[in-house]
C-alpha cells in the first residue's frame, strides 16, 4: 500500500515501561510510504479507534501497522476499526511489541531496539499488502441430523420448529436409540417411553422432518452452507405405505422366536420379519434378509408365511437398496454410544453365567414390554432372585479398559435399586459394590441419599473374583470401609459396564472427516467453550457420541447443537475469510503432496486438457480452507501462496529484520 | 442371600440391624443408613484420640449387620456422650445414639456392665438419685455436709417402693 | 417470675456451691424459686444401661412440672438435655407417649409437655436480660479474662433445641461482660470435660480434663467459668489429679457463673459456697475486692 499509518500502543504501561514508544513513532515517520505515525495509551479503546479512523479520513491512509499486543488478542478488533473507517480490513498488519518485546525482556534499550525492528518489518510488509475481499457462499437452509436417539430427536425437532427442513437419518428400523430400551429414568423416575414416545410421534408427523430410518450416510461432500450427502436406504422388504404395523407377519414367520432380539439384548427371540419394539416409529415391519429363509435359500417352505399373513400385501421381496442425495447447509451428528462388552473382564463371569447380566439387560427385564413382561427373573431358571449384587465401574476408570468415568453408571445402578425393590418386594437383598458414588446432577445426590435409606448394602471396593458353580454365585469383596473381606452369596449379578464409542465410530468419523479424542468419542472444537462444534465448520455433535452423558445433558447439548446449526441456516449466505491458500495452476506440477497434508480436505485435484494433453493441478476450496498454511510450506513447486502472507511480503519482513539499513528500500 | 465376614466367619445379623434402626426411628434420632462414611464424626470424636473409638466404624458395622462384634467389644463403652458426632454429621446420623443402642443391647443380653453403672442404678432404684448427699471437702481443709450449708432439705421420693416397682419394669424394657 | 428448681442428682448431693449460688442470686434478679417434692434422677446417667429407663425417668420429672403447672429451672446441662430429649420424643411419637404415660399413671402422673425448661444461661441472658444484670452489679471485679466453658450437653445436640448456639455460643461471654469480666474465645472452647467417662474409664476421663485445663492455662486465662455440675466436678474438684494425669502443673481457678454473678452483686462469698471450690480461686483476688 502507498499511504501507511503506524499506530503504536502503550498498553497502559505494559508496553511503554519497557519500550520507548515515542522513539518508535519518531523513527517510523521517516519511512517510505508512512504518512501518519501516532501513539496512544490504549489503542484498542474507543478513543484509539477514533484516532485510526481519523487518519483514514484525513490522511487517506490505505494501510495500517498497529504495534500492540499479540494479533490473537486484537487483530479482529483493528480489522473491524479499519473497515468501519472505510479502509480494506486486510491491509492491517499487527506488530506484536508486547508479548514479544516488553513482556519478554528486561532491558528497555534492547527491547525498544527489537520493537523498532518489528514495526519496521511490518511496515515493509504493509507496503506490499493487497486489499482482499471476503468470498460469499449461499446457504442451503436444510439440515441433516444423523442418529435418531434422544439427541437426534431433540435436535431435529428444534430445527424443524425453527422452520428448517430436516433429514433425520437413523440406521435402525426405528428411532428412539438407547432411551427406548430403558424402563424408568433417574432422577425423577418417569417412565422412559412415556416421555420419549410423544417426541418420536412429533418427529414422525412434523411437516418439516423427513424421517429416513433403516438408513446410513454413505458419503459427504461440500462444505458449510452447502453439503452434499449420500444416504443409503436399506430395503425393508416391506412396503411402508401399505404396512399397518399389525404384526401378523411377525407371528406367522417360520423363524418366529428363533433369532436373538437385539432390542431385548438377546434375552428373547424374534422372527426374521419383526417390529423393533411396540412403540417403534415408524411402526412398520422390517425383514432381516440375513435370517429370512426366503432370502437365504430362495424358498421358505411352501411359500413365505409372511406374505400369506399380510392382508395389506405389503411384503415385497423385490425391494432394492436406494441411495438418496441430500443437499444441506449444516449437520448435527448424534450417533450415541455403546456399552463395553463385559466379557472383556472375564473375572466378572459375564460369559460364564446367564445370571450375570448388564444394567441394560436389567432395564429390559424390568420393562413391561421386555422379554419377561416386566417380571425380574433369573435368566437361567426363570425364578425370582432373592439377592442381587451390582458391580459398578466394570471397565470404567480402569487403565486396562476405559480410563474415563461413564457418568451414568452410578445413577443407573441406584435407580435400579428402586426399580428392583418395586419389582421384587422389600425383602430382596441388594448389594452395591462401588469405588465412588458420583451423583453430580441436579437432584442426583438427593436420589442417592434416598437409596441409601433403602436398606441397601454398599461395599466400597471392586471384587476381583466372581465364582460360579451352577446357580451358586459367590463374590469375594474387600470392603475398604470396614477393612474386612466379605463373601457375598447372591443369585444375580448386574454389571455396570463402561460407556464406549459406537463400534463403527472410527469409520464413521473418517467418512465425516471428524476428529476423535483419545477415548474414541467424537472430538469437540473446545471442551468448554465450543462443546457442540467440531473442527469441520457446519458439523455439530450432540449427545453420547461426544462422550458419556445422561439424558438431561444430552438434550441440552442437542438443543445447543441445533441452535448452532440454525445460526448458519438462518443466513442467506456466508462470508469466507480471504486469508486462504491459492494455487497458481501454471506452477503446480500436480504432485498431490498438498492434498495428503491438508487437515481440512480442502484441496482436490483438477484435470484439465491443455493443448490436447491432460494435466492435473491442485485446486483449493476457498470455503473449506482454514488458512493454516500447511500446503504453502509443503509445495515443492512453490505454487501455493497464502493470501496475506505472500512470499514477497514475508521476504520483505525478513529483509528488514536482517539489516535495517538497506533492506526493503527503507530510508 | 448371605454376607459373611471371612475373617471371623460371622454372618450379617440383619434382624438386629433393623431392630436398632427401628429404635432410632422411634426415638426420632435419625437414620443410620444415610451414613456415607465421611468420618467427620471420628475426626471430631472426643474419645477417639484417647481411646480409639471410631464412630464412623460403628455405623459401618451396623450397616453391615456385624452387631455381635460390637456388643462383644469394650470399645462401645468409651463414648463420652459429647454428642459432637451427631451434631456435626452432614447426614444427620447419630453415632452416639447407635452406641447407646448397642450398650443397651449388651446389658439386655446379660453381659457384665463395666464401671460404676450398676451402683448408680441401684442407688436410683432406692433413693431416686445416683448417689446420696455427700460430705465434701472445703478449700480450707474441713469437710461439710449439705445440712451445714443452709440449703433446704432435699425432698426425696414420696413413695420409694412404688417408684422402685415401676422403674424396675422400665429398666429391662426394650424400646 | 416463678420457677421450680429441678435439682438433678449431682448438684444437691455434692455440688452444693452451685445450688447455694443459684438460690442466692436468682431472687436478686426477680426469680422466685419453688421447691417441689417428688423429683428424681433424670435418667441420663443410666442411658447406657437402658434408654427406656432414661425416657421414663425424664418424663416422670416433666410430668411433676405439668402437675404443678410450673416451668422448670434445670441448672444441670445433662438433666436439661435428658428432659429436652424426652420432650422431643414424646411430643414427636404418639405411640411412645402412650406407652410412657401408662407407666406414669401408676404414680398418678401424666406427661402433657406444656411446661418450659430453663438453664441458668438462657434464663439470665434471654429472660432476665443483661440490663437487669448490669443494674444489680454492686462491686467492681478485678480485670479478669475468664475462659467460658459451656459443657457438651448445653451445646448439643442442637436438634433438641439447646439454650445456646451449638457452634458459636456467646451468651455466657455476654453475661460475663455485663459483670465487667472479659472472656476471650479459645480453640478448645467446645471440648468435652471428660466427665461422662468417669464411671468406667477414670484415667482417660481425667486426662481429658487435664488437657483442657492445660490449654486454658497455656493461653493465659485467669480462670474458667462454667455452668455445669459435672464439668465443675472435673475441672475444680478433680483439678489436681486431672492436671497430674497429663503431667501438667496447671493451676486454674474454676468457678460457677452464678458464683461470679453473686460476687459482683456483692453477696458474701460464704453464701456462695466459694470455700467449696477446691481450685485456687483465691488467686483471682475476688474476695479481697468484695470484702
Ligand atoms: C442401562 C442404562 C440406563 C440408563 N438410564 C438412564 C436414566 O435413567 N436417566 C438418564 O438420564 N440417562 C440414562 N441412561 C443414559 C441414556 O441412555 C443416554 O443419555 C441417552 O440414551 C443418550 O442419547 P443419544 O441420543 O446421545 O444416544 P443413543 O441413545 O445411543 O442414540 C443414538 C442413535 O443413533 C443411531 N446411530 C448410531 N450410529 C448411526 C449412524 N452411523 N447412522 C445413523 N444412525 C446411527 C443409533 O441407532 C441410535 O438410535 C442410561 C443408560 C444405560 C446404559
Ligand atoms: S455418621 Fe455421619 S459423620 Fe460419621 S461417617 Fe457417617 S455420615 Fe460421616
Ligand atoms: S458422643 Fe461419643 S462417639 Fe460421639 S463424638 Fe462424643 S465421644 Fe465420640
Amino acid at each position: 500500500m502507498e499511504r501507511i499509518g503506524v499506530f503504536v500502543c502503550h498498553c497502559g504501561i505494559n508496553i511503554s515501561s519497557m519500550v520507548d514508544v515515542e522513539s518508535i513513532v519518531e523513527r517510523v515517520r521517516e519511512l517510505d510510504g508512512v504518512v501518519e505515525a501516532k501513539s496512544y495509551k490504549y489503542m484498542c479503546s474507543d478513543r484509539g479507534a477514533q484516532i485510526i479512523k481519523k487518519s483514514i479520513e484525513e490522511k487517506g491512509i490505505d494501510g495500517a501497522v498497529i504495534a500492540c499486543c499479540s494479533p490473537r488478542m486484537h487483530e479482529p478488533t483493528f480489522r473491524g476499526v479499519a473497515e468501519d473507517g472505510g479502509m480494506n480490513p486486510f491491509t492491517v498488519e499487527i506488530a506484536n511489541i508486547r508479548e514479544q518485546c516488553s513482556w519478554a525482556h528486561d532491558s528497555r534499550e534492547r527491547s525498544t531496539e527489537k520493537a523498532m525492528k518489528l514495526v519496521m518489518s511490518s511496515v515493509a510488509k504493509a507496503r506490499l499488502l493487497e486489499p482482499l475481499e471476503r468470498g460469499r457462499t449461499p446457504v442451503i437452509p436444510n439440515a441433516l441430523v444423523i442418529g435418531g436417539g434422544i439427541a437426534g430427536i431433540q435436535a431435529s425437532l428444534d430445527l424443524a420448529n425453527e422452520g428448517f427442513r430436516v433429514y433425520l437419518v437413523e440406521k435402525d428400523p426405528s428411532i428412539g436409540g438407547r432411551m427406548a430400551q430403558l424402563d424408568k429414568t433417574f432422577p425423577t423416575l418417569d417412565c422412559s417411553s412415556c416421555i420419549l414416545t410423544p417426541k418420536m410421534m412429533e418427529v414422525y408427523h412434523h411437516p418439516n422432518i423427513d424421517l429416513m430410518t433403516y438408513s446410513e450416510v454413505l458419503s459427504i461432500e461440500g462444505s458449510i452452507g452447502d453439503y452434499r450427502v449420500k444416504v443409503r436406504r436399506k430395503p425393508r422388504y416391506v412396503d411402508v405405505d401399505r404396512c399397518t404395523g399389525c404384526g401378523d407377519c411377525v407371528t406367522a414367520c417360520r423363524m418366529r422366536d428363533r433369532i436373538p432380539d437385539e432390542f431385548n439384548m438377546g434375552l428373547s427371540n424374534r422372527s426374521a420379519i419383526y417390529i423393533q419394539f411396540p412403540q417403534a416409529i415408524p411402526l412398520k415391519a422390517v425383514m432381516d434378509s440375513e435370517t429370512c429363509l426366503f432370502h437365504r435359500f430362495g424358498k421358505c417352505g411352501d411359500g413365505p408365511l409372511c406374505v400369506e399373513a399380510c392382508e395389506a400385501e405389503a411384503i415385497d421381496f423385490e425391494q432394492k437398496e436406494e441411495v438418496a442425495e441430500l443437499n444441506v447447509g449444516a449437520i448435527v451428528v448424534a450417533t450415541g454410544y455403546d456399552l463395553l462388552d463385559p466379557a472383556s473382564l472375564h473375572e466378572y463371569g459375564y460369559s460364564r453365567s446367564k445370571n450375570v447380566i448388564t444394567t441394560l439387560e436389567l432395564e429390559r427385564l424390568i420393562s413391561s414390554s421386555g422379554p419377561t413382561k416386566g417380571e425380574v427373573r433369573l435368566p437361567s431358571s426363570g425364578e425370582r432372585p432373592r439377592s442381587v449384587t451390582m458391580i459398578m465401574c466394570v471397565g470404567s476408570r480402569d487403565e486396562t479398559q476405559c480410563s474415563w468415568c461413564c457418568r451414568i453408571g452410578c445413577m443407573t445402578a441406584l435407580k435400579q435399586v428402586i426399580l428392583l425393590r418395586e419389582n421384587l418386594g422389600e425383602e430382596v437383598e441388594i448389594n452395591i459394590l462401588y469405588t465412588d458414588i458420583r451423583s453430580f446432577g441436579k437432584g442426583y445426590e438427593e436420589f442417592y441419599r434416598n437409596v441409601r435409606a433403602e436398606n441397601t448394602n454398599f461395599f466400597r471396593g471392586r471384587p476381583s473374583e466372581v465364582r460360579i458353580r451352577n446357580e451358586d454365585i459367590r463374590i469375594d469383596i474387600f470392603d475398604t470401609i470396614t477393612n474386612k473381606l466379605f463373601e457375598i452369596r447372591t443369585d444375580m449379578v448386574v454389571l455396570v459396564p463402561a460407556v464406549v464409542p459406537r463400534a463403527d465410530s472410527g469409520e464413521f468419523a473418517r467418512m465425516m472427516n471428524l476428529s476423535r479424542s483419545g477415548d474414541g468419542f467424537l472430538l469437540e472444537a473446545h471442551l468448554k467453550l465450543k462443546p457442540m462444534d467440531t473442527f469441520v465448520n457446519g458439523i455439530f455433535i450432540a449427545g453420547c457420541c461426544q462422550g458419556p452423558k445422561d439424558i438431561t445433558d444430552t438434550v441440552a447439548q442437542a438443543s445447543g447443537a441445533a441452535s448452532r446449526a440454525a445460526g448458519i441456516l438462518s443466513k442467506k449466505e456466508l462470508e469466507n475469510d480471504p486469508l486462504i491458500a491459492v494455487v497458481d495452476a501454471d506452477l503446480c506440477s500436480g504432485c498431490r503432496i498438498c492434498i495428503s497434508l491438508c487437515p481440512y480436505s480442502a484441496i482436490e485435484p483438477v484435470v484439465e486438457t491443455m493443448a490436447g494433453e491432460e494435466v492435473v493441478h491442485a485446486e483449493i476450496n476457498e470455503v473449506l480452507c482454514q488458512g493454516c498454511g500447511a500446503c504453502v510450506a509443503a509445495c515443492p513447486s512453490g505454487a501455493i501462496n497464502q493470501m496475506g502472507f505472500k512470499d514477497n511480503q514475508i521476504l520483505a519482513m525478513i529483509g528488514v529484520l536482517n539489516d535495517c539499513s538497506d533492506a526493503g528500500g527503507l530510508k | 442371600m448371605s454376607i459373611t465376614d471371612m475373617t471371623s466367619m460371622a454372618e450379617a445379623q440383619s434382624d438386629l440391624r433393623s431392630e436398632i434402626n427401628k429404635r432410632l426411628e422411634r426415638l426420632i434420632l435419625g437414620v443410620s443408613d444415610y451414613c456415607y462414611q465421611c468420618a467427620k464424626c471420628t475426626s471430631g470424636c472426643e474419645s477417639h484420640k484417647l481411646l480409639e473409638l471410631e464412630p464412623h466404624q460403628i455405623v459401618a458395622l451396623l450397616k453391615r449387620g456385624l452387631i455381635d462384634e460390637m456388643v462383644n467389644s469394650e470399645i462401645i463403652w468409651t463414648c463420652m456422650s459429647c454428642f459432637k458426632c451427631k451434631e456435626r454429621c452432614p447426614q444427620k446420623v447419630p453415632p452416639v445414639d447407635i452406641l447407646f443402642a448397642l450398650k443397651n443391647l449388651t446389658v439386655l443380653t446379660g453381659k457384665q456392665v463395666p464401671g460404676d453403672y450398676t451402683q448408680m442404678l441401684q442407688s436410683v432404684m432406692s433413693i431416686g438419685y445416683i448417689q446420696d448427699r455427700q460430705t465434701v471437702p472445703t478449700r480450707s481443709g474441713d469437710t461439710v455436709k449439705r445440712e451445714d450449708l443452709g440449703l433446704p432439705v432435699l425432698s426425696g421420693l414420696q413413695d420409694p417402693n412404688g417408684f422402685q416397682n415401676i422403674i424396675t419394669a422400665s429398666a429391662v424394657e426394650k424400646i | 417470675m416463678k420457677l421450680a428448681l429441678y435439682p438433678g442428682c449431682l448438684m444437691p448431693t455434692e455440688q452444693y456451691a452451685y445450688e447455694m449460688s443459684i438460690r442466692e442470686t436468682l431472687p436478686l434478679m426477680g426469680v422466685e424459686i419453688v421447691d417441689l417434692p417428688g423429683f428424681s434422677c433424670c435418667g441420663e446417667p443410666l442411658k447406657s444401661i437402658n434408654q427406656m429407663l432414661t425416657l421414663h425417668m425424664s418424663a416422670r420429672n416433666l410430668s411433676i412440672a405439668d402437675r404443678e403447672g410450673i416451668d422448670l429451672l434445670v441448672p444441670c446441662p445433662m438433666c436439661h438435655l435428658a428432659l429436652s430429649e424426652a420432650k422431643n420424643i414424646l411430643d414427636g411419637n404418639g405411640e411412645m407417649k402412650k406407652r410412657i404415660n401408662a407407666k406414669l399413671r401408676e404414680e398418678g402422673l401424666e406427661y402433657i409437655g406444656k411446661q418450659r425448661l430453663f438453664h441458668i444461661i438462657d434464663l439470665v441472658h434471654d429472660e432476665i436480660g443483661l440490663d437487669t444484670i448490669r443494674e444489680r452489679v454492686k462491686k467492681t471485679l478485678p480485670d479478669l479474662n475468664m475462659a467460658a466453658h459451656y459443657g457438651c450437653h448445653i451445646l448439643r445436640p442442637s436438634e433438641m433445641g439447646r439454650p445456646v448456639d451449638s457452634e458459636n455460643p456467646r451468651k455466657m461471654e455476654a453475661i460475663l461482660l455485663s459483670l465487667g469480666v472479659r472472656s476471650e474465645d479459645y480453640a478448645e472452647k467446645l471440648d468435652c470435660c471428660g466427665g461422662p467417662l468417669l464411671p468406667n474409664h477414670p484415667e482417660t476421663s481425667l486426662a481429658k480434663t487435664g488437657q483442657k485445663l492445660q490449654a486454658v492455662s497455656e493461653q493465659g486465662f485467669d480462670g474458667m467459668v462454667l455452668a455445669c455440675p459435672w464439668c465443675q466436678k472435673m475441672f475444680d474438684s478433680k483439678q489436681t489429679k486431672a492436671a497430674e494425669s497429663v503431667g501438667s502443673r496447671a493451676h486454674v481457678p474454676v468457678l460457677y457463673l452464678t458464683q461470679l454473678m453473686g460476687l459482683a452483686f456483692g453477696i458474701d462469698d460464704a453464701k456462695l459456697g466459694l470455700n467449696l471450690n477446691l481450685s485456687p480461686v483465691d488467686d483471682l483476688g475476688l474476695k479481697g475486692e468484695v470484702e
